[in-house]
């Protein structure tokens, strides 16, 4: 267009044509308009190139703990930083200057992570809440425009991402043992305690565990979901409590579904790989514990019928205490203890042996000649939650205050 | 005039002291400082803002005075869509390191408590988040704040006689549900090893005595046969006069005990008054009043929100014989209401909810009561 008008203004000769004043004049307009946009945009770019070289953003890490992670932004004019100190901002606006997103930031509904602002030794530094997570990318978000006196400015934001390796993907975590360790179990079975080779994670636990019939046909809903999940503190030890009224008369579910498990028939349990271990790995593989279902134990313990095998004096060989069954493992390993004749307890290690039928005590101290007591609080439990002298099911109303100390049963025997 | 404005005044300072000696009474066992946490299970609030947490790691209840005692202003219905993944932002991590373990309202402010697990395994962090009327969220500061703190007896107890080289105590007691009702805080829970369901009433201020902290317990018996069966929730509730329990165990037949006859040493039998049917897991229930009637709203685990009506729960025969499906007191599903997890009341019309969308999102919505 400006060639066009030139052509129109000048001869071949480059003498200028009459009457192109006005022509003249277009094209000196049309000349400055052309460049105010582009100085503008070159101030702009300048303006922009000229902050983000001026501030960087730091990932530092605390060399005691890799996930200790802080972001520091460096490059404040020291007007700035002085603005920056008195400015006793709340925390949304401290944001709006310099936010951390979880995921790279790529939703813009989502928050931006909790955590302290300061500034000190000319930058400004955020402080996450809580710890960065491995294998989870952050993204770091300085907005120049926001800080004090910058009203007005268009500076783009500077981002920085980081990441912490991720955690070791290699499955290695294994179902370690299941408890009761017998394969013919009563069909009025009470538990299951899964053992596991390091600590798992919670929340859907559940759908990883799976009771199969001879058929292979999964038996339904035959645990108590407890939300929580009955998880020891270490996170390696599941307890799996078979739902009551899938295995006591007159109660609902027995009526309409049937009993969980039936004498005669054969069932499989299933903790299938696909259950997350504390990293979040799957397990190395799923686990099997096949048994044989006998008729319903309701006998009360009879704690007097146990056979004692005391050791020999001078000595620190265990002590033997064989059950007329097997015990759930947990209880039999807890509530059973040795004193002396006057009630001094004796330190040593628990063992069961024989699939949970023999109790085993090895003290850490030589044993010496006298007598002794084994004491069992009546709570202890056989696999189908029989007590001693109390069966199970007996309709008992027990509203009556129980505090730490439960009620124990004792048998002397004599070391020689 | 001013003889009027004189007693106005000091009719109000009054007041003012009145107040302030309702709050003391409640605070006055309390101590300033940082309440510390294992981990943070069910919620419930008492008076006054205070908001109990049951820590079922450290195996106690801990009463912490929120502040949070300014009367809502009308109605803030509570929203939070993808609420798992807006807290993981927060707490900077994924959501599915996010376990939204509780939900209450405080019924003064009609703000909401949500217990959280940053993280799934024994390493994980109990947080308390506040969602507040205009439905912002934020992390509510445990670092200073008045608080006291109930031991649960028959707690993990590493001294076990005889077994001192044990490492540590794999015992651990479930909290499943508190409810406060008169002074006195309930807790229902359930062991890891034995099998034994308790529940427990901790009068509050809670009061240390010489042996632990002073807590009666009973062993609830419902229907024909003590099942030991754990109590999953549990609503406070009147009938004529009188306050009740109203429990729901993990087979679903919600069952009532007279708040009355909890004292110790007392041998309760609770009455069965429904059987909601099976293959359901109760999960959590209120009470609440729609036009002059009473009803009870319950989360579970396989259909819609149950709505149960009470007209006739003082007339209930108590269900003793075996029951094919449903029996007892009337009740009407909500289907639409589904994915249900938590619920609470938010004033009297409105319900909060949080419940499971799809792609594994989850949401805190109010809902008009049905």
């Amino acid at each position: 267009m400006m060639t066009r008008i030139f052509k129109r203004m000048f001869n071949a000769k480059g003498q200028r044509i009459k009457g192109t004043r006005k022509r003249l004049r277009l094209f000196l307009i049309v000349l400055l308009c052309s460049f105010v946009p582009l100085t503008l945009c070159v101030e702009k770019t300048q303006s922009s190139a000229a902050w983000q070289s001026q501030f960087s953003i730091r990932w530092t890490s605390d060399p005691a703990n890799s996930s200790k992670v802080a972001i520091e932004v460096s490059g404040l004019s020291d007007a700035t930083i002085k603005r920056l100190q008195q400015a006793n901002w709340k925390p949304p606006q401290w944001q709006r200057l310099l936010s951390v997103y979880a995921g790279q930031g790529n939703d813009p509904n989502l928050p931006p992570m909790l955590g302290a602002y300061r500034v000190q030794s000319g930058a400004l530094r955020f402080e996450p809440q809580f710890p960065l997570e491995p294998g989870v990318a952050y993204r770091a978000v300085f907005r120049p425009d926001q800080l004090p006196g910058a009203s007005g400015s268009k500076a783009a934001p500077i981002t920085a991402d980081f990441q912490l390796p991720p955690r070791n993907a290699t499955p290695t975590t294994v179902v370690s043992h299941i408890y009761p360790s017998a394969s013919l179990l009563p069909e009025n079975l009470l538990k299951f305690y899964v053992h596991f080779s390091a600590p798992m994670s919670r929340g859907r636990i559940y759908n990883y565990i799976h009771l199969r019939d001879e058929a292979g046909k999964e038996v339904e809903l035959p645990f108590l979901e407890i939300d929580e999940e009955l998880w020891d503190p270490a996170m390696t030890r599941l307890t799996l409590i078979i739902d009551p009224g899938r295995i006591k008369r007159g109660v609902l579910p027995l009526e309409d579904i049937g009993p969980a498990l039936e004498a005669g028939k054969s069932y499989t349990l299933v903790i299938a790989r696909e259950c997350r271990d504390g990293a979040g790995n799957p397990l190395k593989e799923d686990f099997q514990k096949a048994f044989q279902v006998r008729p319903p134990d309701r006998e009360p313990l009879d704690h007097t019928r146990w056979q004692i095998q005391p050791p020999k004096a001078g000595a620190r060989d265990a002590l033997a205490v064989t059950f007329t069954k097997p015990m759930d493992h947990a209880l039999a390993q807890r509530v059973i203890s040795v004193t002396t004749e006057s009630g001094g307890v004796i330190e040593g290690k628990v063992e069961l042996e024989d699939q949970e039928r023999r109790w085993v005590f090895v003290p850490d101290s030589p044993w010496r000649r006298g007598q002794y007591k084994l004491v069992i609080q009546t709570t202890i439990e056989d696999l189908a939650g029989n007590n001693i002298g109390k069966p199970f099911e007996v309709d008992l109303f027990e509203g009556v205050q129980r505090r730490l100390a439960s009620p124990t049963v004792k048998l002397s025997f004599e070391i020689l | 005039m001013k003889r009027f404005a004189l007693y106005l005044a000091l009719t109000l300072f009054a007041i003012g002291l009145l107040a302030q000696g309702a709050f003391a009474r409640w605070t006055s066992e309390m101590k300033e400082g940082k309440a510390e946490f294992k981990s943070m299970g069910p919620l419930t609030f008492g008076p006054d803002g205070i908001l109990f947490v049951a820590d079922t790691k450290a195996a106690a209840i801990v009463a912490i005075a929120t502040g949070d005692t300014k009367r809502a202003t009308g109605a803030n219905l509570l929203k939070v869509e993808g609420i798992n993944q807006k807290i993981a932002a927060l707490l900077g991590t994924t959501a599915d390191q996010i376990l939204i373990e509780d939900l209450a309202i405080n019924p003064i402010s009609q703000n909401a408590y949500l217990a959280v697990s940053r993280g799934r395994g024994p390493d994980a962090v109990p947080v308390l988040v506040r969602v507040k009327a205009d439905s912002q969220m934020e992390v509510v500061s445990l670092d200073k704040v008045k608080f006291s703190r109930a031991e649960l007896p028959d707690a993990p107890a590493d001294a076990m006689a005889g077994q001192g080289n044990r490492q540590s105590n794999p015992r651990r007691e479930s909290i499943t549900d508190i409810g406060f009702l008169n002074g006195r805080l309930f807790v229902a829970g359930l062991a890891n090893e034995e099998f034994a369901s308790t529940l427990r009433a901790v009068p509050f201020p809670f009061k240390t005595v010489a042996n632990g902290t002073s807590v009666e317990i009973y062993h609830g018996a419902h229907g024909q046969f003590e099942t030991r069966a754990p109590v999953r929730t549990f609503a406070t509730f009147k009938i004529g006069k009188e306050d009740h329990l109203l429990a729901a165990y993990t087979c679903t037949p919600l069952v009532q005990f007279p708040v009355s006859e909890l004292t110790p040493g007392a041998k309760i039998k609770g009455k069965t008054i429904a059987e909601l049917g099976n293959r359901n897991r109760p999960l959590d229930m209120i009470v609440y009043q729609k036009d002059g009637k009473t009803y009870l709203l319950m989360a579970n685990s396989s259909r819609g929100v149950m709505k149960i009506s009470t007209e006739q729960i003082d007339k209930a025969e108590s269900i003793t014989a075996r029951v094919a499906d449903k029996q007892g007191l009337p009740y009407e599903t909500i289907a639409s209401w589904t994915g249900v997890d938590h619920l609470d009341r938010l004033d009297s019309k409105h319900v909060v909810v949080l419940r499971r969308a799809e792609g594994g999102s989850l949401n805190l919505e109010s809902l008009p009561l049905p």
